[in-house]
């Protein structure tokens, strides 16, 4: 990706994490600044927060990434809300 | 009667076995399982047949609505027969008709689309693109409204995956509330009635709202409660423990079940 502004070059990154078809995702946040790119958000599975960090490091080479995104952890069903 | 509700579980081809053991024992605490839209990761017919190797034979019948992700790649009607086909039932403008101890619940279903909501929303007008994002969600709320109101039931669900509040969005940017739902939807609710409206979409949403006129809505998505699915339960009369509280309920209590 060629020199620009930050705030672009998030907005390329959060398009092509939705549009790569190894990753599919619209909810990461993608933060850059000062050659580092820290990405945040959950998903279902491992192997798609692999699928993200390494579509990042396609695009972003020479970034150091922060990879902060986090693989779904579920809770109990817990108790019923009674609708009246 | 007991429902159980999702949304967004984003099913891959890589997702298998990570949430049929989340639906052991479902039977006792649910009649129906509800999941309001992003079934698959991005609609690919391979990730709908994961989906439904995984739910096939699941005990209690699955009732969903596709989500946009689901359309993605461009394969929805492959995707909705897959999942047809393993039994899981897709409503888009249709209903489905529960019956249990002598009540019926209805569940009337579709996808819903954005738009933004009353005082900040986009309107009919200008560009033919413009306009067909408009009409696309008019279609939709005005198939929702005709299948609540033909709904001959005691119970009745909005089941869509696009939010018709605002509340249920608190969290996600306000900047994106446009592309998350749509007033329309809450309209074709309270115009024709329901007990409940589910949906899911906004990941950093908040589980609660309540339309202008009044009904519950809920935000079902998987990261927003955490949990496998959330249960429903209408009426306090309606035996809202599961089965196991029930008969213990029952066994103390020295009566019959009944």
């Amino acid at each position: 990706m060629s020199e620009q502004p930050d705030a672009y070059t998030a907005a390329h990154v959060h398009e092509a994490l939705a549009q790569d078809p190894r990753v599919g995702e619209l909810g990461i946040g993608v933060e850059i600044s000062d050659g580092l790119v820290t990405l945040q958000g959950v998903v279902p599975t491992e192997e798609r927060r692999g699928a993200i960090e390494d579509v990042v490091r396609e695009l972003l080479p020479e970034h150091e990434i922060r990879n902060r995104v986090s693989v779904e952890e579920l809770r109990e069903a817990g108790e019923p809300e009674v609708i009246a | 009667m007991r429902i159980a509700a999702v949304a967004d579980i984003h099913f891959g081809t890589e997702s298998g076995g990570t949430y049929r053991r989340h639906l052991e024992g479902i039977e006792h605490r649910a009649d129906v399982l509800l999941i309001a839209g992003d079934l698959t990761r991005v609609g690919e017919p391979d990730e709908a047949q994961a989906l439904a190797d995984e739910l096939r034979g699941a005990p209690i019948p699955v009732v969903g609505v596709l989500g946009n992700h689901d359309f993605h790649a461009e394969r929805a009607k492959e995707v909705v027969d897959i999942l047809e086909h393993a039994g899981i039932r897709i409503l888009e403008g249709e209903t489905f008709v529960l019956e249990k101890g002598g009540r019926r619940l209805a569940i009337a279903g579709v996808k819903g689309f954005g738009g933004g909501f009353a005082g900040a929303c986009g309107s009919d007008f200008g560009e033919p693109e413009m306009k067909s994002f408009i009409r696309h969600t008019h279609e939709h709320a005005e198939r929702l409204g005709a299948a609540l109101d033909s709904a001959r039931a005691d119970y009745r669900i909005a089941l869509m995956h696009y939010a018709p509040v605002p509340e249920t969005l608190h969290g996600e940017r306000l900047e994106i509330y446009p592309f998350l739902g749509s007033y329309l939807l809450a309209e074709a609710v309270d115009q024709t009635g329901a007990d409940l409206a589910l949906h899911g979409h906004a990941h950093a949403g908040s589980e609660r709202g309540t339309t202008p006129g009044g009904v519950p809505v809920r935000n079902v998505a998987l990261p927003v409660i955490g949990r496998p699915y959330k249960i429903y339960c209408f009426g306090e009369d309606e035996g809202c423990e599961d089965d196991d509280t029930l008969t213990g309920l029952v066994r103390a209590s020295g009566t019959a079940a009944g």
